[in-house]
């Protein structure tokens, strides 16, 4: 059944990062009436997070500048106009698109025929004993904060996981003259010539990387290798945190914040499992794969050629060469950032550590319900156990739900803790309630 | 034993069998509480019903669930609560007065509160409510949560992912033998199916039962604003909604109930629709004129975010009763289902009283309104 939507056009692309504002030009050149949403009061994703509101935000890069403001141009020139503070919730069973307008205070339903999700990666988080304790950030999280602001949090801070991220954070910090006081790497790329060799095909990631070392070195901060964070706690109001280095001896840094990062993967809250015909939806962008901002741009303007084909019933197919090439660059960054030794995963974490924040559920916990004699499957341990059940919607928790509920049953493969339902964030019930009952019984 | 559907009321059905000692193998389709006793409301509740069987097994079900409280099965699982029953404009007062004139001649407790009273009691209730009844002695359960505390105290193995396709009648086609599966037949002495919106099928009355849809909403916790309210709030609507049902069968228009419900978590859950048809999708339409009419009766929860969707499929029957007991003609087949909304209140006390059934007892509870036999079968399915 048809229902009648507040807005109706041929194309909506969810997300302002640089997929969706690729894709959004892309649409709109190729004739098609096109919508924009974007949840923040700026476009421009993670990697162009724009300062906010009258705040001064950090200075970005000449080079990252340049591209947003061609970027911003092409949209300009497509005559885009974005609807901001507008959060994508999901598609209902009517295939109606929900958007909850933080401005209007009201859900929107768009009826649409294609849908480009463009919503960006989600950091990864492992949790670790203490990892709930304020003060705890990601280090994702306080980037953007850094981005938006041009302020650092007061006080000493340690940036800890696995991955890129946690020098390009340090680096930041470096130029506000804010240093870490030291950034805990699992992996140590310095230590892996091979893959060190084969980056040489990525030159511009190089040089951003060697620009970010050079800056952190200069600050002092040590970049402790090989080594890894094994809990958090708090002692005098401050932060205390265990660091195991690559032989098993443990040393303690006194911090005030505590930023963790394990790499990124793709966002896909509230996406309708499969596609029933129209809308079409699509992803696009480090929402279908993370692979940094370039292949995002280039994917975003693959899917809307892809979303053109498909309303013009041509074949559709995706095809983004650049897609390809950083594809490959990620996977030498993933050997050069490869953790030294096995720390044995979630497996290894202490029964008392914290899994869901939301609820305060355990390790220990969820291990009970799996060691019992009948074999409670994911939505079982979901429900009964209250993984992934809070606010969050399990956005923080589920994939380690699943990872835990593999590794306790080798072989099985753990389905996933459901997450296509609408709403895809919490939506406050006045701007979801029908504005008046409109037929009485 | 083989018992079929482990949904509350096969998960009741093993509990009981296996306390009397019986090996009970439960096999189920999909995993325990996938179907309507994980996606529903959980109202222990006499409120709604009229004089009748109904209201005779939901107070023998309330009474139930209070003893296994008691004797510690049900331990922090059932939360004792009151139902306030309210009317917004003058014909649902009408109702009303109506409705609870009959509960209290079936002896039930009230109290009815207007003006000043009902201010004082359910401070966030709108004030154009005019009359609220209260119906004492009433709960709360989520049914997820008693079927697997079932299973765990029954101490099965539940066979997960096994869908029963049939039946094997012995030659004298008065006894079943067995049930088949994807995985091979499996014996039994005695067979039960509680399968649900499965189980008509397996029993050859194809149109004794149909899918009734429900969609929910669950809030964020809000602990002082859930503390507020005593119970939970059932607008007259329901009945309306129910009668509603009862009068137009064939009609496919979905109608909205409303109950808000403040459970142990702090959270709301506000439901839900009555529509015919068997998916368990949530559409914008549904849910935002359920919430509009739980913000027109508690405005405080406007303020609240809703933090999930979700629906379920009631099993309902032509005649609104459920069917229980043994199928007829066949000796030791039994069946349960058909419990549309009250399941939750229900299932314990029917997965006793099919256990009596098994062991040759009379049963507590007067079955004979919900003998499947008033369906004229088909053929089993073999
Ligand atoms: C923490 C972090 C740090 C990163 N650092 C780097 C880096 O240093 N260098 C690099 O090359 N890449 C980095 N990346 C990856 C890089 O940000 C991306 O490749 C690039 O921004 C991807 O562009 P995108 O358009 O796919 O997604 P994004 O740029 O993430 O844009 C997604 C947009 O969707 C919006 N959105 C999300 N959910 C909703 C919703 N429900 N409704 C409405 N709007 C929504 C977001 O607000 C955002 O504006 C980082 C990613 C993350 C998460
Ligand atoms: C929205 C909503 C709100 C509700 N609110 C309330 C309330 O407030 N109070 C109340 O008392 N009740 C309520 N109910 C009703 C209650 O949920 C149901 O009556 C009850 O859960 C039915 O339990 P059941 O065991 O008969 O069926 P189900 O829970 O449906 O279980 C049947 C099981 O059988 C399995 N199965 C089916 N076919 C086969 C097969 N061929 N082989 C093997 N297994 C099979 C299924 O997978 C399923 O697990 C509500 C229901 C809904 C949908």
């Amino acid at each position: 059944m048809d229902r009648p939507a507040d807005i109706v056009c041929d194309t909506l692309v969810v997300g302002g990062g640089a997929a969706g504002v690729a894709a959004a030009a892309e649409l709109c050149r190729a004739g098609l009436t096109v919508e924009l949403a974007e949840q923040r009061p700026a476009l421009g994703g993670a990697y162009y997070r724009q300062p906010a509101g009258r705040a001064a935000g950090m200075q970005a890069g000449d080079r990252r500048a340049r591209q947003w403001s061609r970027l911003e141009d092409e949209l300009r020139r497509a005559a885009v106009t974005p609807r901001l503070r507008h959060v994508f919730l999901g598609v209902d069973t009517d295939g109606l698109v929900l958007l909850d307008d933080r401005n209007g205070g009201r859900v929107r339903t768009v009826r649409t025929r294609a849908v480009i999700v463009a919503v960006g990666a989600v950091e990864r988080v492992l949790p670790r004993p203490g990892w709930q304790l304020d003060g705890v950030v990601t280090a994702g999280g306080l980037q953007m904060l850094i981005k938006e602001t041009g302020e650092a949090p007061r006080g000493d801070i340690v940036i800890a996981g696995n991955g890129p991220l946690a020098v390009a954070l340090a680096a930041d910090l470096a130029r506000l003259g804010r240093p870490p006081v030291a950034v805990v790497e699992a992996g140590d790329p310095l230590a892996r010539p091979l893959a060190a060799l084969r980056m040489a095909a990525f030159p511009g990631l190089v040089a951003e990387a060697a620009a970010h070392l050079v800056r952190v070195r200069a600050a002092g901060t040590p970049w402790l290798r090989g080594s890894r964070l094994t809990s958090i706690s708090r002692e005098d109001g401050r932060l205390l945190a265990s660091i195991e280095d690559r032989n098993g001896a443990t040393r303690r840094i006194r911090a005030d914040t505590v930023a963790l990062h394990d790499g990124i993967r793709p966002n896909d809250f509230g996406l309708p499992a499969t596609a029933r015909g129209e809308p079409f939806v699509l992803r696009a962008g480090d929402c279908r794969e993370a692979l940094g901002v370039g292949a995002a741009e280039a994917d975003g303007r693959a899917a809307a050629r892809e979303a053109v084909a498909l309303l013009t019933g041509t074949a559709p197919r995706r095809h983004a060469p650049e897609v390809s090439r950083q594809r490959r660059a990620q996977a030498v960054l993933g050997a050069l950032f490869k953790p030294v030794r096995d720390d044995g995963g979630l497996a290894a974490l202490p029964d008392e550590t914290v899994l869901c924040r939301c609820e305060g559920r355990t390790v220990g916990q969820l291990r009970a319900m799996l060691t019992e004699p009948d074999p409670v499957g994911p939505r079982e341990i979901k429900l009964n156990g209250r993984f992934g059940m809070g606010s969050c919607q399990g956005r923080f928790c589920a994939d380690n739900v699943q990872a835990l509920i593999a590794a306790a049953r080798p072989g099985t493969v753990a389905g996933p803790l459901s997450r296509d339902r609408w709403p895809a964030r919490p939506v406050l019930i006045a701007a979801l309630a029908a504005e008046e009952e409109t037929r009485e019984e | 034993m083989v018992v079929v559907g482990a949904g509350i009321v096969g998960a009741a059905t093993c509990y009981f069998l296996s306390q009397r000692g019986f090996r009970v193998r439960l096999i189920e389709a999909s995993a325990p509480a996938s179907a309507a006793s994980g996606a529903a409301d959980g109202a222990v509740s006499v409120a709604s019903k009229r004089p009748g069987p109904m209201m005779t097994a939901a107070l023998a079900g309330i009474a139930l669930y209070r003893q296994l409280e008691r004797d510690g099965l049900f331990a922090g699982l059932f939360k004792s609560r009151p139902t306030m029953m309210v009317a917004e404009n003058e014909k649902e007062a009408e109702k009303l007065v109506e409705h609870s004139a009959a509960l209290a001649g079936e002896g039930m407790r009230l109290r009815h509160l207007e003006g000043g009273a009902l201010r004082q009691h359910l401070p966030g209730v709108a004030p154009h409510v005019r009359l609220a009844v209260e119906v004492g002695e009433e709960g709360h359960a989520i049914g997820y949560e008693i079927v697997r505390r079932l299973i765990a105290a029954s101490g099965v193995t539940v066979e997960r992912g096994v869908a029963v396709t049939g039946l094997a009648p012995k030659s004298d086609g008065k006894t079943v033998t067995a049930v088949r599966t994807a995985r091979g037949a499996v014996e039994a002495d005695h067979v039960v199916i509680a399968a649900g919106g499965g189980s008509a099928a397996l029993l050859g009355l194809p149109d004794a039962t149909r899918p009734r849809k429900g969609q929910l909403v669950v809030t964020e916790r809000s602990p002082a604003l859930a503390a507020s309210l005593p119970g939970s709030l059932m607008s007259c609507r329901y009945l309306l909604s129910k009668d509603a049902i009862r009068a137009a069968s064939a009609e496919t228009g979905r109608r909205f109930g409303l109950v808000i419900d403040p459970l142990r978590t702090g959270q709301f859950l506000i439901g839900s629709t009555r529509e015919e048809r068997e998916d368990t999708g949530n559409d914008h339409d549904a849910v935002s004129r359920l919430l509009a009419s739980a913000v027109k009766l508690m405005p405080a929860l406007a303020h609240l975010r809703a933090i999930r969707v979700f629906a379920g499929v009631r099993t309902a029957t032509r005649d609104g009763l459920p069917i229980v007991g043994r199928m007829p003609d066949i000796e030791n087949l039994l069946v349960a289902t058909g419990f549309e909304g009250d399941g939750i209140c229900l299932g314990p006390l029917v997965g006793r009283e099919i256990a009596r059934l098994v062991a040759g007892e009379t049963t507590e509870l007067d079955l004979t309104p919900f003998a499947p036999g008033r369906f004229e079968p088909r053929s089993l399915v073999a």
